[in-house]
């Protein structure tokens, strides 16, 4: 495991999410980014001999598991973040008839 | 030794696979693509959460990131172009002949087949027994795009939208020269300025 290469898919996200087009797409991007910072978080937790934290007679080191409990945590939380996104995208579309962004921020010709 | 570099080639290979997908999620246009890439995404992350000694981590990651959350993405982009018309009109202006063949809904299929509409047209008469002076109310409190009305007076009909949707204004252009029809747009009463 390296961590540049984990951070590149985030730093991959950040560029899909400057350069999105749609609401939909951005939020794609955010899901990436959330994965890739999980990734990361384990790697930081994970180090060389240490086995999966389940409790056994012959396991005498483990991998440390306050990181892994707080990445379930996350995933649960991003998946209802991305839910919530998702429904806010179908109001913005019957709000303003679109979902593109240059037509939700700038609609300088609406404003009569 | 030999399993622990085996395990390192496999991780690194996963890695760069993810690097791939990734760029194949920027890169790609179609939303239903995206949906795929985005489940295998999760799939070869989950194997990567293995591969960092998080085994239970992964199982979440599997339930949720790849099965559900592609289906609530299904689900969503199904019902993003969905196009909620209220028809309070009661005689062969969408429907004549028990069928979609009124000169109204010749009108607003051609307009939806340009935006990439799908037409949802209702005719419920829980909303259609309130009365006109609460259309602005209905428009604003629920997913309602269009109410059509008909004025008895002028004999035109009236289409009701929001002021703030880009569709209602492009519908207006388009209904410039039927000399039945009027476009009324419902300003924004306490949102904005």
């Amino acid at each position: 495991m390296d961590p540049i290469l984990t951070f590149i898919v985030v730093l991959i996200g950040f560029y899909g999410l400057s350069t999105s087009s749609n609401i939909i797409k951005s939020v794609f991007m955010v899901t990436i980014i959330e994965s890739g910072i999980i990734l990361l978080f384990l790697n930081l937790g994970n180090y060389q001999g240490g086995s999966i934290p389940i409790f056994s007679e012959q396991v005498t080191s483990i991998v440390d598991p306050l990181p892994q409990a707080l990445m379930i945590t996350t995933i649960v939380i991003g998946s209802t973040v991305t839910a919530m996104a998702l429904m806010l995208s179908i109001k913005v579309f019957h709000y303003y008839g679109s979902i593109e962004w240059k037509d939700v921020l700038g609609r300088e010709e609406l404003k009569l | 030794m030999g399993d622990l570099t085996l395990i390192d080639a496999s991780a690194y290979a996963l890695q760069v696979l993810l690097i791939i997908l990734a760029i194949a999620i920027v890169m790609h246009k179609n939303n239903g693509t995206i949906i795929i890439l985005i489940a295998s995404f999760s799939l070869v992350t989950a194997s990567l959460y293995v591969l960092n000694s998080a085994p239970d981590v992964a199982i979440a990651e599997i339930a949720i990131n790849s099965a559900i959350i592609p289906l609530i993405y299904v689900i969503s982009i199904s019902r993003q172009r969905e196009y909620i018309i209220l028809d309070k009109v009661n005689d062969d202006f969408i429907i004549s002949d028990n069928s979609f063949t009124g000169i109204g809904y010749v009108i607003l299929k051609r307009f939806a087949d340009f935006y990439h509409l799908e037409l949802n047209i209702t005719n419920d008469p829980g909303l259609c027994a309130l009365g006109e002076g609460e259309d602005q109310v209905l428009c604003e409190a629920t997913n309602v795009d269009l109410i059509i009305t008909k004025d008895t007076e002028t004999n035109q009909y009236v289409f009701k939208g929001k002021n703030s949707s880009i569709l209602i204004h492009k519908l207006e252009q388009l209904t410039k020269d039927h000399d039945n029809i009027r476009v009324v747009k419902f300003k924004d009463r306490d949102v904005g300025e």
